[in-house]
Protein backbone atom coordinates (compact mmCIF):
# COMPACT_ATOMS: atom_id res chain seq x y z
CA UNK A 1 0.00 0.00 0.00
CA UNK A 2 1.61 3.57 -1.09
CA UNK A 3 2.15 5.68 1.91
CA UNK A 4 0.24 9.34 0.51
CA UNK A 5 1.13 11.30 4.21
CA UNK A 6 3.80 10.95 6.87
CA UNK A 7 3.58 13.45 9.34
CA UNK A 8 6.75 12.70 12.06
CA UNK A 9 6.37 14.20 15.62
CA UNK A 10 4.66 17.08 14.75
CA UNK A 11 4.18 20.15 16.79
CA UNK A 12 2.55 23.54 16.45
CA UNK A 13 2.15 26.54 18.87
CA UNK A 14 0.35 29.76 18.48
CA UNK A 15 1.84 32.80 20.65
CA UNK A 16 3.24 30.48 23.32
CA UNK A 17 0.27 28.21 23.68
CA UNK A 18 0.98 24.27 22.26
CA UNK A 19 -2.12 23.41 20.04
CA UNK A 20 -0.68 20.21 19.61
CA UNK A 21 2.88 18.56 20.33
CA UNK A 22 4.52 14.98 19.30
CA UNK A 23 1.67 13.97 16.49
CA UNK A 24 2.87 11.58 14.32
CA UNK A 25 0.46 9.76 11.63
CA UNK A 26 0.59 8.04 8.52
CA UNK A 27 -1.97 8.06 5.87
CA UNK A 28 -1.96 5.65 2.85
CA UNK A 29 -3.59 5.02 -0.12
CA UNK A 30 -7.19 4.24 0.33
CA UNK A 31 -7.79 5.18 4.34
CA UNK A 32 -8.88 7.52 5.57
CA UNK A 33 -8.32 9.90 8.81
CA UNK A 34 -10.63 11.88 10.83
CA UNK A 35 -9.41 14.69 13.15
CA UNK A 36 -11.50 15.00 15.98
CA UNK A 37 -10.90 18.03 18.86
CA UNK A 38 -12.20 21.02 20.58
CA UNK A 39 -12.85 24.28 19.34
CA UNK A 40 -9.26 25.78 19.19
CA UNK A 41 -7.71 22.36 19.54
CA UNK A 42 -5.91 22.65 16.53
CA UNK A 43 -7.81 20.79 13.76
CA UNK A 44 -7.50 23.84 10.98
CA UNK A 45 -4.38 24.52 11.99
CA UNK A 46 -3.50 20.76 11.27
CA UNK A 47 -4.65 20.84 7.91
CA UNK A 48 -3.18 23.79 6.93
CA UNK A 49 -0.04 22.51 8.02
CA UNK A 50 -1.02 18.93 5.86
CA UNK A 51 -1.79 21.27 2.66
CA UNK A 52 1.41 23.16 2.87
CA UNK A 53 -0.33 26.63 3.80
CA UNK A 54 1.31 26.51 7.38
CA UNK A 55 4.54 25.09 8.21
CA UNK A 56 4.76 23.38 11.82
CA UNK A 57 6.15 24.54 14.73
CA UNK A 58 8.48 21.49 14.92
CA UNK A 59 8.72 17.99 13.12
CA UNK A 60 7.95 17.25 9.56
CA UNK A 61 5.30 16.04 7.14
CA UNK A 62 6.33 14.16 3.74
CA UNK A 63 3.93 14.36 0.97
CA UNK A 64 4.18 11.50 -2.07
CA UNK A 65 3.18 14.40 -4.19
CA UNK A 66 3.49 17.61 -2.79
CA UNK A 67 1.64 19.64 -5.24
CA UNK A 68 -1.50 17.35 -6.02
CA UNK A 69 -3.74 18.11 -2.84
CA UNK A 70 -7.07 19.07 -2.77
CA UNK A 71 -8.22 21.60 0.66
CA UNK A 72 -11.82 22.71 1.08
CA UNK A 73 -11.93 25.05 3.86
CA UNK A 74 -13.37 27.43 6.00
CA UNK A 75 -13.25 29.67 3.13
CA UNK A 76 -15.45 28.89 -0.17
CA UNK A 77 -13.09 30.74 -2.97
CA UNK A 78 -15.95 31.94 -4.38
CA UNK A 79 -16.60 35.53 -6.13
CA UNK A 80 -19.85 36.57 -4.80
CA UNK A 81 -20.51 39.35 -8.12
CA UNK A 82 -19.68 36.38 -10.23
CA UNK A 83 -22.72 34.33 -11.47
CA UNK A 84 -22.46 30.35 -10.66
CA UNK A 85 -21.47 29.39 -14.53
CA UNK A 86 -18.18 32.31 -14.12
CA UNK A 87 -17.80 30.53 -11.10
CA UNK A 88 -17.32 26.90 -12.43
CA UNK A 89 -14.65 28.71 -14.63
CA UNK A 90 -12.58 30.20 -11.69
CA UNK A 91 -12.37 26.87 -10.17
CA UNK A 92 -11.73 25.15 -13.27
CA UNK A 93 -14.21 22.85 -13.60
CA UNK A 94 -16.31 24.23 -16.11
CA UNK A 95 -14.82 21.60 -18.78
CA UNK A 96 -15.33 18.46 -16.71
CA UNK A 97 -16.99 15.42 -18.04
CA UNK A 98 -19.19 14.64 -14.88
CA UNK A 99 -20.38 18.64 -14.29
CA UNK A 100 -23.64 18.71 -15.35
CA UNK A 101 -24.06 14.92 -13.61
CA UNK A 102 -22.94 16.90 -9.89
CA UNK A 103 -24.70 20.30 -11.09
CA UNK A 104 -27.85 18.13 -10.88
CA UNK A 105 -27.05 15.98 -8.29
CA UNK A 106 -26.65 19.01 -6.58
CA UNK A 107 -29.45 20.96 -7.65
CA UNK A 108 -27.12 23.74 -8.74
CA UNK A 109 -27.96 23.27 -13.00
CA UNK A 110 -30.93 25.62 -12.93
CA UNK A 111 -28.86 28.81 -10.88
CA UNK A 112 -25.89 28.96 -13.36
CA UNK A 113 -26.82 32.33 -14.63
CA UNK A 114 -27.83 33.51 -10.92
CA UNK A 115 -25.07 35.71 -9.24
CA UNK A 116 -23.52 33.72 -6.09
CA UNK A 117 -24.36 36.32 -3.65
CA UNK A 118 -28.05 35.83 -4.29
CA UNK A 119 -27.02 31.99 -3.12
CA UNK A 120 -27.84 30.47 0.18
CA UNK A 121 -24.83 29.65 2.60
CA UNK A 122 -25.55 25.95 1.88
CA UNK A 123 -25.80 26.29 -1.79
CA UNK A 124 -22.19 28.13 -2.05
CA UNK A 125 -21.22 25.40 0.33
CA UNK A 126 -21.86 23.21 -2.80
CA UNK A 127 -20.94 25.06 -5.32
CA UNK A 128 -17.58 25.03 -3.40
CA UNK A 129 -17.53 21.61 -3.02
CA UNK A 130 -17.35 21.30 -6.67
CA UNK A 131 -13.60 21.59 -6.49
CA UNK A 132 -13.59 18.26 -4.10
CA UNK A 133 -16.26 16.58 -6.55
CA UNK A 134 -13.95 17.18 -9.56
CA UNK A 135 -10.62 17.07 -8.32
CA UNK A 136 -7.58 14.48 -9.39
CA UNK A 137 -5.84 14.42 -6.34
CA UNK A 138 -4.23 12.09 -4.42
CA UNK A 139 -4.73 13.40 -1.17
CA UNK A 140 -8.23 15.42 -0.07
CA UNK A 141 -7.59 17.56 2.89
CA UNK A 142 -11.37 18.21 4.15
CA UNK A 143 -11.81 20.96 7.25
CA UNK A 144 -16.01 20.75 8.24
CA UNK A 145 -16.76 20.12 5.16
CA UNK A 146 -20.72 19.02 6.61
CA UNK A 147 -20.98 22.59 7.67
CA UNK A 148 -24.06 24.54 6.04
CA UNK A 149 -25.23 21.39 3.79
CA UNK A 150 -28.74 19.87 4.53
CA UNK A 151 -29.16 15.96 4.75
CA UNK A 152 -28.96 15.36 0.93
CA UNK A 153 -26.03 17.08 0.31
CA UNK A 154 -24.24 15.38 3.28
CA UNK A 155 -25.21 11.86 2.07
CA UNK A 156 -24.30 13.03 -1.50
CA UNK A 157 -20.94 14.14 0.26
CA UNK A 158 -20.11 10.84 1.99
CA UNK A 159 -20.87 8.62 -0.54
CA UNK A 160 -18.71 10.58 -2.79
CA UNK A 161 -15.91 10.18 -0.42
CA UNK A 162 -16.52 6.56 0.09
CA UNK A 163 -16.23 6.27 -3.72
CA UNK A 164 -12.78 8.06 -3.37
CA UNK A 165 -11.45 5.48 -1.17
CA UNK A 166 -12.50 3.03 -3.23
CA UNK A 167 -10.28 4.73 -5.68
CA UNK A 168 -7.51 4.65 -3.80
CA UNK A 169 -7.19 8.55 -2.61
CA UNK A 170 -6.11 9.04 0.71
CA UNK A 171 -8.22 11.52 2.78
CA UNK A 172 -8.16 13.45 6.04
CA UNK A 173 -11.41 15.89 7.40
CA UNK A 174 -12.22 17.32 10.20
CA UNK A 175 -15.93 17.24 11.14
CA UNK A 176 -17.85 17.97 14.33
CA UNK A 177 -20.59 15.42 13.12
CA UNK A 178 -19.98 11.69 12.69
CA UNK A 179 -19.66 11.10 8.35
CA UNK A 180 -20.38 7.42 7.39
CA UNK A 181 -16.84 7.21 6.20
CA UNK A 182 -14.84 4.03 7.51
CA UNK A 183 -12.11 6.02 9.36
CA UNK A 184 -9.04 6.15 11.66
CA UNK A 185 -9.52 9.07 14.56
CA UNK A 186 -6.73 11.55 15.45
CA UNK A 187 -8.14 13.35 18.54
CA UNK A 188 -5.57 16.95 19.42
CA UNK A 189 -7.64 16.85 22.64
CA UNK A 190 -4.85 13.82 23.94
CA UNK A 191 -1.98 15.39 21.57
CA UNK A 192 -0.97 17.99 24.53
CA UNK A 193 0.96 16.96 27.05
CA UNK B 1 -3.04 32.91 -20.34
CA UNK B 2 -5.67 31.13 -18.33
CA UNK B 3 -4.50 33.41 -15.54
CA UNK B 4 -4.62 36.77 -16.95
CA UNK B 5 -8.36 35.66 -18.93
CA UNK B 6 -9.19 35.01 -14.87
CA UNK B 7 -8.09 37.90 -13.82
CA UNK B 8 -9.21 40.12 -16.53
CA UNK B 9 -13.16 38.56 -15.95
CA UNK B 10 -13.12 39.36 -12.49
CA UNK B 11 -12.12 42.70 -12.72
CA UNK B 12 -14.00 43.01 -15.58
CA UNK B 13 -16.93 42.17 -13.75
CA UNK B 14 -16.56 43.95 -10.49
CA UNK B 15 -16.98 47.68 -12.26
CA UNK B 16 -16.39 49.88 -9.27
CA UNK B 17 -12.63 48.12 -8.79
CA UNK B 18 -11.81 49.99 -12.33
CA UNK B 19 -14.23 52.32 -13.18
CA UNK B 20 -13.87 53.71 -9.77
CA UNK B 21 -10.82 55.39 -10.03
CA UNK B 22 -10.58 56.44 -13.79
CA UNK B 23 -14.03 58.34 -12.52
CA UNK B 24 -11.91 59.82 -9.91
CA UNK B 25 -9.15 60.61 -11.91
CA UNK B 26 -11.55 62.66 -14.27
CA UNK B 27 -13.45 64.25 -11.28
CA UNK B 28 -9.78 65.56 -10.17
CA UNK B 29 -8.89 66.76 -13.40
CA UNK B 30 -12.16 68.18 -14.35
CA UNK B 31 -12.40 69.75 -10.85
CA UNK B 32 -8.56 71.21 -10.62
CA UNK B 33 -9.25 73.74 -13.50
CA UNK B 34 -12.83 74.88 -12.35
CA UNK B 35 -11.23 75.45 -8.80
CA UNK B 36 -8.35 78.13 -9.43
CA UNK B 37 -8.72 81.65 -10.69
CA UNK B 38 -5.46 82.06 -12.67
CA UNK B 39 -4.54 82.98 -16.18
CA UNK B 40 -4.36 80.13 -18.43
CA UNK B 41 -0.60 80.08 -18.64
CA UNK B 42 -0.27 79.72 -14.97
CA UNK B 43 -2.94 76.69 -15.03
CA UNK B 44 -0.43 75.07 -17.78
CA UNK B 45 2.68 75.40 -15.35
CA UNK B 46 0.33 73.77 -12.35
CA UNK B 47 -1.83 71.12 -14.72
CA UNK B 48 1.49 68.41 -14.74
CA UNK B 49 1.84 68.63 -10.74
CA UNK B 50 -1.64 67.62 -10.36
CA UNK B 51 -1.42 64.94 -13.38
CA UNK B 52 1.59 63.28 -11.19
CA UNK B 53 -0.57 63.77 -8.07
CA UNK B 54 -3.49 62.72 -9.90
CA UNK B 55 -2.02 59.71 -10.92
CA UNK B 56 -0.33 58.59 -7.65
CA UNK B 57 -3.48 59.19 -5.78
CA UNK B 58 -5.56 56.95 -7.88
CA UNK B 59 -3.65 54.18 -8.59
CA UNK B 60 -3.28 53.84 -4.78
CA UNK B 61 -7.15 53.91 -4.55
CA UNK B 62 -7.31 51.04 -7.31
CA UNK B 63 -4.96 49.13 -5.52
CA UNK B 64 -6.90 49.12 -2.64
CA UNK B 65 -8.79 45.49 -2.53
CA UNK B 66 -5.89 44.09 -5.68
CA UNK B 67 -5.33 41.14 -2.85
CA UNK B 68 -7.82 41.57 0.04
CA UNK B 69 -10.99 39.94 -1.69
CA UNK B 70 -9.05 37.08 -2.28
CA UNK B 71 -7.60 36.58 0.94
CA UNK B 72 -10.83 37.11 2.31
CA UNK B 73 -12.66 34.71 0.09
CA UNK B 74 -10.05 31.73 0.44
CA UNK B 75 -9.28 32.08 -3.43
CA UNK B 76 -5.00 33.13 -2.35
CA UNK B 77 -5.05 29.90 -0.18
CA UNK B 78 -5.83 27.57 -2.96
CA UNK B 79 -3.41 29.37 -5.65
CA UNK B 80 -0.69 29.14 -2.94
CA UNK B 81 -1.49 25.15 -2.37
CA UNK B 82 -1.71 25.23 -6.04
CA UNK B 83 1.74 26.64 -7.02
CA UNK B 84 5.20 26.83 -5.72
CA UNK B 85 5.24 30.73 -5.77
CA UNK B 86 2.56 33.29 -6.41
CA UNK B 87 4.81 35.64 -7.94
CA UNK B 88 3.12 34.75 -11.42
CA UNK B 89 -0.48 35.69 -10.36
CA UNK B 90 1.16 39.09 -8.29
CA UNK B 91 2.70 39.86 -11.42
CA UNK B 92 -0.53 39.25 -13.88
CA UNK B 93 -3.40 40.84 -11.28
CA UNK B 94 -0.65 43.78 -11.86
CA UNK B 95 -0.89 43.49 -15.20
CA UNK B 96 -4.68 43.26 -15.92
CA UNK B 97 -4.72 46.34 -13.03
CA UNK B 98 -2.91 47.98 -15.64
CA UNK B 99 -4.56 47.31 -18.67
CA UNK B 100 -7.83 48.23 -17.17
CA UNK B 101 -6.74 51.13 -14.88
CA UNK B 102 -3.46 52.60 -15.88
CA UNK B 103 -3.54 52.77 -19.41
CA UNK B 104 -7.19 54.07 -19.71
CA UNK B 105 -5.74 56.93 -17.27
CA UNK B 106 -2.78 57.50 -19.26
CA UNK B 107 -4.61 58.12 -22.30
CA UNK B 108 -7.11 60.28 -20.52
CA UNK B 109 -4.12 62.58 -18.61
CA UNK B 110 -2.74 62.46 -22.27
CA UNK B 111 -6.01 64.02 -23.69
CA UNK B 112 -6.12 66.48 -20.74
CA UNK B 113 -2.42 67.51 -21.02
CA UNK B 114 -3.84 68.08 -25.00
CA UNK B 115 -6.92 70.44 -23.46
CA UNK B 116 -4.55 72.36 -21.15
CA UNK B 117 -1.53 72.63 -22.70
CA UNK B 118 -3.09 72.98 -26.61
CA UNK B 119 0.16 71.18 -27.55
CA UNK B 120 -0.38 67.70 -29.08
CA UNK B 121 3.38 67.25 -28.75
CA UNK B 122 3.23 67.99 -25.31
CA UNK B 123 0.49 65.11 -24.92
CA UNK B 124 2.49 62.79 -26.86
CA UNK B 125 5.16 63.39 -24.54
CA UNK B 126 3.54 62.80 -21.75
CA UNK B 127 1.91 59.34 -22.41
CA UNK B 128 4.42 56.96 -22.83
CA UNK B 129 5.92 58.53 -19.23
CA UNK B 130 2.26 58.04 -18.02
CA UNK B 131 2.01 54.31 -18.85
CA UNK B 132 5.22 53.70 -17.31
CA UNK B 133 4.55 55.29 -14.26
CA UNK B 134 1.25 54.20 -13.69
CA UNK B 135 2.88 50.61 -13.87
CA UNK B 136 5.50 51.68 -11.37
CA UNK B 137 2.78 53.13 -8.56
CA UNK B 138 0.67 49.81 -9.19
CA UNK B 139 3.41 47.97 -7.94
CA UNK B 140 4.49 49.71 -5.52
CA UNK B 141 1.09 50.13 -3.99
CA UNK B 142 0.62 46.59 -4.29
CA UNK B 143 3.37 45.51 -2.33
CA UNK B 144 2.12 48.18 0.41
CA UNK B 145 -1.43 46.74 0.28
CA UNK B 146 0.18 42.82 0.66
CA UNK B 147 2.36 44.27 3.12
CA UNK B 148 -1.25 45.18 5.42
CA UNK B 149 -2.70 42.27 3.92
CA UNK B 150 -4.70 41.54 7.24
CA UNK B 151 -4.39 45.14 8.71
CA UNK B 152 -6.31 47.75 6.35
CA UNK B 153 -4.90 48.21 3.19
CA UNK B 154 -4.20 52.56 3.61
CA UNK B 155 -1.73 51.74 6.22
CA UNK B 156 0.69 49.66 4.10
CA UNK B 157 0.26 51.65 1.15
CA UNK B 158 1.16 54.94 3.28
CA UNK B 159 4.48 53.04 4.29
CA UNK B 160 5.53 52.38 0.50
CA UNK B 161 4.60 56.65 0.48
CA UNK B 162 8.05 57.00 0.78
CA UNK B 163 9.42 54.99 -2.10
CA UNK B 164 7.61 56.98 -4.73
CA UNK B 165 9.03 59.77 -3.63
CA UNK B 166 11.88 59.81 -5.41
CA UNK B 167 9.52 59.20 -8.60
CA UNK B 168 8.05 62.49 -8.22
CA UNK B 169 11.14 63.82 -8.33
CA UNK B 170 11.96 62.31 -11.68
CA UNK B 171 8.41 63.35 -12.93
CA UNK B 172 9.25 67.37 -12.11
CA UNK B 173 12.12 67.34 -14.11
CA UNK B 174 10.77 65.61 -16.74
CA UNK B 175 8.03 68.71 -16.86
CA UNK B 176 10.64 71.33 -16.73
CA UNK B 177 12.49 69.18 -19.80
CA UNK B 178 9.02 69.66 -21.75
CA UNK B 179 8.62 72.91 -20.69
CA UNK B 180 12.00 73.99 -21.91
CA UNK B 181 11.59 72.45 -25.25
CA UNK B 182 14.60 70.03 -24.44
CA UNK B 183 14.40 65.98 -24.56
CA UNK B 184 13.27 64.03 -22.56
CA UNK B 185 14.33 60.68 -23.36
CA UNK B 186 16.90 60.68 -20.54
CA UNK B 187 14.19 60.56 -18.08
CA UNK B 188 12.09 58.06 -20.21
CA UNK B 189 14.82 55.20 -20.12
CA UNK B 190 15.43 55.74 -16.78
CA UNK B 191 11.99 55.60 -15.75
CA UNK B 192 11.66 52.24 -18.04
CA UNK B 193 15.53 50.78 -15.98
CA UNK B 194 13.39 51.59 -12.49
CA UNK B 195 10.42 49.36 -13.96
CA UNK B 196 12.20 46.85 -15.17
CA UNK B 197 13.95 45.92 -11.99
CA UNK B 198 10.32 46.93 -10.14
CA UNK B 199 9.08 44.08 -11.97
CA UNK B 200 11.45 41.61 -11.68
CA UNK B 201 11.66 41.87 -7.76
CA UNK B 202 8.41 43.01 -6.24
CA UNK B 203 6.14 40.30 -7.39
CA UNK B 204 8.62 37.66 -5.74
CA UNK B 205 8.48 40.15 -2.90
CA UNK B 206 4.76 40.71 -2.66
CA UNK B 207 4.54 36.45 -2.91
CA UNK B 208 6.47 36.23 0.18
CA UNK B 209 4.45 38.67 2.03
CA UNK B 210 1.43 37.07 1.00
CA UNK B 211 2.33 33.38 1.56
CA UNK B 212 3.31 34.85 5.19
CA UNK B 213 -0.15 36.11 6.00
CA UNK B 214 -1.69 33.09 4.79
CA UNK B 215 0.53 31.04 7.55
Amino acid sequence: MKKILAADNLCYSINETKLFQGLSFDLFEGKAIHVLGGNGSGKTSLLKIISGLSKPTRGSITKSNKKNVCFVGHKNALKQYLTVEDNLSLLEVDKHNDINAFLKKLELSKLLDVMVASLSYGQQKKLALLRLFLNDSDLLVLDEPCVGLDRKSQDILCSFLREQKEEKKALIFSSHISLDVDSEYINLDKAIS
Amino acid sequence: MKLINFEFLKLRKKSRGWLGPILVFILIMTAFPLTVEILNKNLEQAFFSILWIATLLVMMLATEDIFLEDYNDGSLEQMAIKYDSLSGLVATKIFVYWVLIGIPISLIGALYGFGITRSSESALQILPILLITTYIFLNVFSFGNALSLTKGSILGTLITMPLVLPLLVVLGKVVIAINLGISFLGFLFLLLGILSIIILILPMIISFVIKAHLE
